[in-house]
């Protein structure tokens, strides 16, 4: 070989050692990666002013293997939906409350595809025996539009509060109440005032996430706990769940709703004769509001949706704050958010008389039943 | 199309970079066609009005130097009458675009307020990307040919490249044509080049991505707790997380501009020079956003008789220059008041005040890390309510009950921490110091290449799971 090529050879990996590591890792890189697909162009990279900092939101694909394809995915509308869904819920709320009904028969479309089996959380329900007070979750439909995005479809539904008699309370009904949650509910530790209770939130926490080991902060001590352990060791009376945010770009909205059910089923197992409020996800502002990506209300309430199916109306119940801070089309009021996502610090306290609003009392053989169901070692907490 | 992307790092910039040396012959057109592409792809519409800009105000740098047959006597007088109507109708032009898409709803607005009742209606035009920038930079160019600065009027391609090319199209540096003039001509990109300008975008990349971005979350937080009801500590804080935030984030993208500049065979201008050691507000904004600081100055400040026509004049020529630089960085009263503020501290300096501060050892660090943080504030919270509240907390002022008070601090520095304290260390000059000593070493290059794929897996995350960045 010729002397002249290889001193310029050399010449050059000595010079530009940063572009030559860099080039060859991605050789090796870009091929096994999902993320940096180098020939997906199809999905427009929202472009955003520097100025302002903002990171760009990326399409990307996700790595999960996970199968599943939801079941309702039938062929949509192209109807725009989002203006309609809460407008259309009033005119719509009669006559629809008879094919929406309570969560048993939403399941049944459910499991057809899904194979999801909700009566594991429902057998409980035998015990219930005194009296059948239970709730009804209702459903309020509207057309769904079409969505493309592998994380979510439109659900074509807007979940309701659970009917129930529910008992205005005040603060000393959450002293034995724990709150799971993501940044949101880490608002409401700081900022609804509920100093009893027990809260278990971090930012970006997801319901995959939950029951990690040392995965969760417990806000009391500012310190990482284990859930899992402090489910088993500790009784509550209620607890609150309010998870999905951080879950719109992750899987798809069935697993989330396997690993809700599944997180139930668990929590139901340690503390027999507990009372689990599901809490919906905030919708997010108009301006937040973005349908070329996975961050949007349709996104948000196909997971609402996914987790109000969960909901009996005995033991377990669907709290949907969103009528308090959205407005006609269901975004969030730009005038109580920063950042479209999070509430300002004051408005919590409509939040707080919201759960004292809506407090399940329970009757005391009815959870007693429940509990000798469970372990039962627990004695105290639930009032 | 963001540098900070993969699209950008991984399709467009290795293609261009390809094609580009390997077509020497047609560097400015394969510049200009992939910028075209690097706009186009986030603004698919505004393109068009980008390339209409261009070649409306290469009309007007032909027409003003365009000279028809006229009897010999009064041919000097029409040159010149030619030469000041052009230039006249050029910067009407250029500015009637950028308050059009810019300016028209603050004003409309603001005139319908005033009036009690709708005179002139809204239009909601969005912002084209960039538009204050290349506006700034084509007025520039025709200033300058008006003035004789360039002597010759470039050609299309060369002009068309000049304002488009992407290293600084979106978010400057505002390059002047005499700095690239040279290099359009003809530029040779050697290897190390390539390598040397690769660093410094690297560098800037993590400037953005790992520092700007992970410490706008904490500013994020809290505001997101809400302005008004906050302990004065968490205020300050916020307010250094933003001045952080601010700094890393326009720092980092024009030092990814300048070594996409030096990829490409040009020398882009430095457009900052360690902004936070400076010891007066004066001296901050020689240091800070220098290129826009130089604009104002050469094309405003200095044709309005600059400070040599007396105490009077210079004060309104301040406050003329300052009130613009306000209102160029966005269209609404918190801009301007942020620009009237730095004018008032600026003007307090010009009395020999400045001159002391800059003397001092300490106080006028202590004056400006006090001073800057809190008028970034203003220069961030467009609600006229909510900057009360905030400059009130800054003050120790309350009038509403604390909601984020010590419990809430010590989270956030328990979180922030670490972070933080990076942030201080690269505010300082050391880091880039040690950089531009050792950029050829083998400890500063291995660390950029973790820097390099450490923000590659952040914007990657960032956009698998969209909300890294607040982390809800």
């Amino acid at each position: 070989m010729n002397k002249n090529a290889i001193r310029n050879f050399v010449e050059i990996i000595y010079n530009c050692p940063l572009v030559l590591l860099v080039l060859i890792t991605s050789l090796v890189v870009i091929p096994m990666s999902d993320e940096i697909n180098f020939f997906d162009m199809n999905k427009k990279i929202p472009a955003v002013h520097m100025m302002d900092g903002k990171n760009p939101v990326l399409p990307g694909k996700n790595n999960s293997t996970d199968e599943i394809i939801l079941a309702d995915k039938t062929e949509p509308d192209t109807v725009q939906a989002t203006e309609g869904l809460y407008t259309q819920k009033e005119e719509e709320r009669k006559e629809l409350l008879e094919n929406a009904g309570e969560c048993k028969e939403e399941n049944d479309s459910l499991e057809n595809g899904g194979k999801l089996n909700i009566e594991s959380v429902n057998s409980q329900k035998a015990v219930n025996s005194a009296k059948d007070r239970h709730g009804t979750t209702k459903f309020v439909a509207y057309t769904p539009v079409s969505t493309d995005s592998r994380y979510y479809s439109d659900a074509g539904k807007v979940a309701l509060t659970t009917d129930y008699e529910y008992a205005l309370k005040n603060e000393s009904y959450f002293n034995d109440a724990a709150f799971l949650g993501d940044s949101r509910t880490l608002g409401i530790s700081d900022y609804a005032g509920l100093s009893g209770a027990d809260f278990f939130c971090d930012n970006g926490m997801t319901i995959y996430k939950l029951f990690e080991d040392d995965g969760v902060t417990y806000q009391k001590t500012g310190e990482k706990v284990d859930l899992k352990q402090i489910l088993q060791e500790k009784r509550y009376g209620k607890i609150y769940i309010m998870l999905g945010m951080n879950e719109l770009g992750y899987g798809n909205t069935l697993m989330y709703m396997k690993q809700y059910l599944k997180v139930i089923q668990q929590i139901k197992e340690w503390q027999p004769g507990v009372t689990i409020y599901i809490m919906a996800n905030l919708h997010v502002s108009r301006e937040k509001d973005n349908t070329d990506t996975e961050f949007n209300n349709i996104n948000i309430n196909d997971k609402n949706v996914a987790s109000a199916r969960l909901a009996n109306g005995r033991d377990i119940f669907y709290l949907d704050c969103n009528p308090l801070f959205t407005d006609a089309q269901g975004y969030l009021q730009e005038e109580l958010t920063f950042d479209g996502v999070h509430l300002y610090a004051q408005h919590y306290d409509k939040w707080r008389d919201f759960l004292y609003a809506h407090c399940v009392e329970r009757e005391e053989g009815e959870t007693a039943a429940m509990r000798q169901e469970g372990s039962g070692n627990g004695t105290d907490a639930a009032q | 199309m963001l540098f900070s992307s993969v699209g950008f790092l991984f399709r467009f910039l290795p293609i261009f970079m390809i094609i580009y040396l390997a077509f020497p012959g047609y560097r400015n057109l394969i510049l200009l066609l992939g910028s075209l592409i690097f706009y186009g792809v986030g603004e698919p519409y505004f393109v068009l009005l980008l390339l209409l800009s261009v070649l409306i105000n290469y009309g007007f740098s032909r027409y003003m130097f365009w000279e028809p047959r006229s009897p010999q006597t009064d041919r000097k007088k029409k040159a010149l009458r030619r030469r000041k109507m052009t230039l006249t109708a050029a910067i009407t032009f250029d500015l009637a675009v950028l308050f059009l898409f810019k300016y028209w709803d603050f004003a409309a607005g603001s005139v319908n307020a005033l009036a009690g009742k709708t005179i002139c209606p809204l239009l909601s035009l969005a912002l084209p990307l960039g538009i204050s920038f290349y506006t700034f930079q084509m007025l520039s160019y025709l200033i300058d040919l008006y003035r004789g600065t360039e002597k010759r009027s470039a050609g299309f391609l060369s002009f068309a490249t000049y304002v488009c090319m992407f290293p600084q199209l979106i978010a400057g540096p505002i390059v002047r044509y005499g700095e690239v003039s040279a290099r359009m001509a003809g530029r040779r990109v050697r290897i190390r080049d390539i390598e040397n300008g690769f660093k410094l975008f690297t560098l800037g990349l993590g400037l953005k991505v790992l520092l700007a971005n992970q410490i706008g979350t904490l500013w994020n937080l809290i505001m997101t707790a809400g302005a008004g009801r906050l302990h004065m500590l968490v205020a300050w804080l916020g307010a250094f997380a933003y001045s952080f935030q601010l700094y890393f984030d326009f720092w980092g993208y024009s030092a990814m501009a300048m070594g996409l500049g030096k990829m490409l065979g040009f020398s882009i201008p430095r457009n900052f020079d360690n902004p936070y050691v400076a010891r007066s507000v004066s001296e901050f904004w020689r240091r800070w956003h220098m290129t826009l600081g130089s604009w104002f100055r050469e094309y405003v400040y200095f044709p309005l008789g600059g400070s040599r026509m007396g105490r009077m004049k210079t004060v309104r020529n301040l406050f003329i220059v300052w009130a613009l630089t306000g209102l160029w960085h966005g269209a609404d009263w918190n801009f301007v008041l942020w620009g009237v503020v730095l004018f008032l501290l600026i003007a307090l300096e010009k009395t020999g005040f400045g001159k002391w501060l800059e003397n001092s050892r300490v106080v006028g660090h202590i004056y400006l890390l006090l001073l800057i943080p809190a008028t970034w504030v203003i220069f961030a919270i467009t609600d006229m309510g909510q900057l009360a509240g905030y400059m009130g907390n800054l003050a120790g002022y309350h009038r509403e009950e604390i909601l984020v008070g010590t419990t809430q601090l010590l989270r956030y520095l328990k979180e922030y921490g670490a972070l933080l304290i990076a942030c201080v260390i690269f505010a300082t000059p050391l880091p880039g110091k040690a950089y531009w000593k050792w950029k050829d070493r083998w400890f500063v290059v291995l660390p950029l290449f973790g820097v390099f794929w450490w923000a590659v897996y952040e914007i990657v995350t960032g956009s698998n799971n969209p909300f890294l960045y607040f982390r809800f």
